[in-house]
């Protein structure tokens, strides 16, 4: 059995904020709250740490460096934190959590459930609910070496509800002792004699639309698309499905999308008539003459692009998340979508 | 409306043991392939190879690049038209229609269009069947014996060409294995159809099974025809069963429906084991998803349900095909029967961040399981069907063939956590 330990630089013991820059780095055995793990009984081998600053900063880099040493390591288990009510320790903590989810390796983490890791970690990580500050240490560290040992030695764990940990949004796999032709004949015959049942309950996140804009002719509009639309020759790689990134082009004072610099990578659709005129990905052209025309008032200087296909909806609203902050920082009221 | 209510009688002969012999043939429950001999696709030129291969469950085999499974059935009462319009015979409305079915075995025809130069890298996911180790309940085929048709397509071969063979051999491999039970005493026989009377007092559900068909690769075939110009019409169940109906997708493998999925459909199964006692099984209608563009979901939607309707059900059970576009097709079609005063229930995946898409009138839907759940990393000892397989990494459950499918074939769903 083999627990890998992530941790900041606080809590690794290698400064404070001075130390908020510091590269990944490899610690054999526990460190700091490591310690207080390995007395309620969960083993440390390895503590990975970085600086808040730096893994903020230089997300990728920091990430493939821990993951790697996490691999090599052969983790049957990681634990995050806790990094309580700390905002980017918590950030890094949810963002290690997701990648590790997508390897398979389950992860425990402890922090405040408005933290941004716990968005972050798209329900890869048992999250322990914690304080916003270290006074909730006691409490959190035997609930996350109870549920850390019990992962990493293959015990089943039980519910959110059951163990404490914050619920994952996530629905899991079980096999049920009748085919899903016999569920949903029951569930029909069921519904007609007037006892409406379902498996799936309803999405409870829909958006309410915003108001409508007060003046459009004032007002800046991003373009934002699904359709896969890149420069010629897909310079950063966006998949062209399955996409777990965005990506963002300047506009500049281009007056539309011309074929010979844009296409369409997107593994979803027939590209050949969107590829002749990649406006009808991003309508550019249509947008200018709207402004033109005195009916909108400017575009935003750089468009924001995915492939929409086969990507799971959660990836999906982490995407909107992020595009969203980054155009509402960017002072723009509204957003031209365009869907394939 | 072509809609008969002929009987087909399905004789089944369990196979609990396949093993690799001199000759093809059949010793009570054990079921003798030769391979060399089985190898059909072979003379195609639209394959460069073509070789058989019997796996079995516990087996450290990782099946790759599988594309369908086929349950071996043949028509004992006119073998030349098994799997009509592929094989070569027509269905004609047999007057008293037999078929031999082989259980606990299956072909799965696997081919690695990449490695041939037919697709590009990451165009198609990858599609398993694990024989062992952790994965091995996600895919139905997990715990069958499978005689493997590994097929490599001749390069430059065109991909329809390519297909249509790779195609054809299985569905004859298929009939082979199940001609060894010709003459011989099945284990079980039961009829496929519906007596022609029933209580009217009985609430009257139809089914909608979606099929989707968009080219080669991604297509469904009816009697030997692409679906691509399918508009939801009645189909009589029987014709399932008579293999009239076969699969050519294969795309996301835990999700999209296979041939073996159409001959033994258990959402047909359980609606006829309901009819008379429950429920009046009022029909079966064929309809498409994938649909291209809003209007045309739209219409579709809307004339699946008027078919409901003039089918006089109370009740709907939808089905899906895939995932992502055609929860579109699902869930309007769900609004459009209960625009109707149609009562519906549908089958659909979920992922991990929920469904696709939503309507207010889907409140009774049918969990077929959570496809971007991982499954945990396996090493096998082999690999059949080329390329590294993931081996040693955590795989989706979409990835394994069948795991979620969207037809009521299967017992996985999702539950909280």
């Amino acid at each position: 059995m083999t627990v890998v330990h992530y941790l900041n630089q606080f809590f690794a013991g290698l400064g404070g904020e001075e130390a908020a820059d510091h590269e990944p780095i490899r610690l054999e055995g526990p460190r700091g709250p490591g310690n207080a793990l390995v007395a309620a009984g969960l083993q440390i081998d390895l503590t990975v740490a970085c600086g808040d600053d730096r893994f903020a900063l230089d997300e990728a880099d920091s990430l493939a460096t821990l993951l790697a040493w996490i691999e090599e390591a052969g983790a049957d288990v990681v634990v995050c934190g806790p990094s309580f009510g700390s905002g980017r320790y918590g950030y890094a903590c949810g963002v290690l959590a997701r990648e590790l989810g997508r390897t398979g390796t389950p992860v425990v983490a402890a922090m405040t459930p408005d933290s941004p890791g716990v968005l972050a970690s798209e329900g890869a990580a048992y999250i322990v609910p914690t304080t916003a500050n270290v006074a909730g240490m006691r409490d959190a560290v035997p609930a996350v070496a109870s549920i850390a040992s019990r992962l990493a030695a293959g015990t089943p764990v039980g519910s959110a509800e059951e163990e404490g940990y914050l619920p994952r949004g996530l629905r899991v796999n079980a096999r049920s002792e009748a085919l899903g032709a016999e569920r949903a004949v029951g569930l029909i015959l069921a519904k007609l004699a007037g006892d409406v049942r379902t498996e799936i309950a309803p999405p409870t996140d829909r958006v309410a639309p915003p108001d409508p804009l007060a003046d459009p002719a004032s007002a800046v509009f991003a373009l934002v698309t699904e359709a896969g639309c890149v420069p010629q020759g897909n310079p950063d790689r966006l998949p062209t499905r399955h996409a777990n990134v965005w990506l963002r082009y300047p506009i500049g004072d281009r007056a539309e999308l011309a074929p010979e610099d844009y296409l369409s990578v997107h593994a979803g659709f027939d590209t050949t008539e969107a590829n002749r005129d990649p406006d009808r990905l991003v309508p550019l052209d249509a947008a200018r003459a709207l402004v033109q025309a005195g009916r909108i008032g400017r575009i935003h200087d750089e468009f924001f692009t995915t492939t929409g296909v086969d990507t799971p909806v959660a990836v999906s609203t982490r995407m909107g998340q992020e595009i969203g902050a980054e155009i509402r920082n960017a002072g723009v009221d509204a957003v031209i979508l365009t869907g394939t | 409306m072509s809609h008969t209510r002929a009987d087909l009688e399905i004789a089944a002969f369990a196979i609990d043991e396949v093993v690799e012999g001199a000759l093809t043939g059949r010793d009570g429950t054990t079921l003798l392939v030769a391979s060399p001999q089985l190898a059909v696709g072979a003379g195609e030129p639209a394959l460069a190879e073509a070789t058989v291969e019997v796996v079995r469950p516990g087996d450290r085999v990782r099946i790759t690049n599988v594309l369908d499974a086929v349950v071996p059935d043949v028509r004992a009462d006119d073998p030349a038209s098994s799997f009509p319009g592929v094989l070569g015979g027509t269905w004609n409305e047999p007057s008293d229609p037999r078929i031999h079915r082989l259980t606990g075995v299956a072909v799965l025809p696997v081919c690695d269009w990449e490695a041939s130069g037919h697709v590009t890298a990451d165009e198609f996911p990858p599609s398993y069947v694990d024989m062992a180790g952790p994965g091995q309940d996600r895919s139905p085929w997990g715990s069958t014996a499978n005689v493997v048709l590994r097929c490599v397509a001749a390069r430059g071969a065109p991909v329809a060409e390519a297909d249509a063979a790779i195609r054809h051999a299985a569905l004859e491999l298929a009939r082979a294995l199940a001609s060894t039970t010709l003459d011989a005493t099945p284990t079980d026989v039961r009829r496929v159809g519906l007596p022609d009377t029933s209580d009217p007092g009985l609430p009257a559900v139809c089914a909608i099974l979606q099929v989707a068909s968009e080219g080669p690769l991604t297509d469904t075939f009816f009697d030997g025809a692409d679906l691509r110009e399918l508009m939801p019409k009645v189909i009589d169940p029987v014709w399932l069963s008579a293999g009239r109906l076969t699969n050519g997708a294969y795309d996301w493998p835990g999700v999209r429906n296979t041939t073996a999925n159409y001959q033994d459909l258990a959402l047909v199964r359980a609606l006829q084991r309901a009819h008379g006692e429950t429920l009046r099984f009022a029909g079966l209608i064929l309809a498409p998803g994938y649909l291209d563009t809003a209007e045309a979901k739209r219409r579709g939607a809307e004339a699946s349900a008027a078919l409901a309707a003039e089918l006089g059900a109370a009740g709907a059970i939808c089905t899906t095909f895939s995932s992502g576009n055609s929860h579109t097709d699902t869930m309007l079609t769900v609004r459009a029967l209960e625009s109707r005063g149609i009562a519906t229930t549908a089958l659909v995946c979920e992922t991990n961040g929920g469904l696709t898409d939503h309507v207010a009138e889907a409140d009774c839907l049918v969990s077929t399981g959570n496809e971007d759940e991982l499954v945990p990393a396996w090493t096998p000892e082999r690999i059949v069907g080329g390329g590294n397989g993931d081996a040693g990494r955590a795989v989706a459950m979409v990835h394994y063939l069948g795991s979620c499918v969207e037809t009521g074939d299967g017992a996985w769903t999702a539950v909280p956590a």
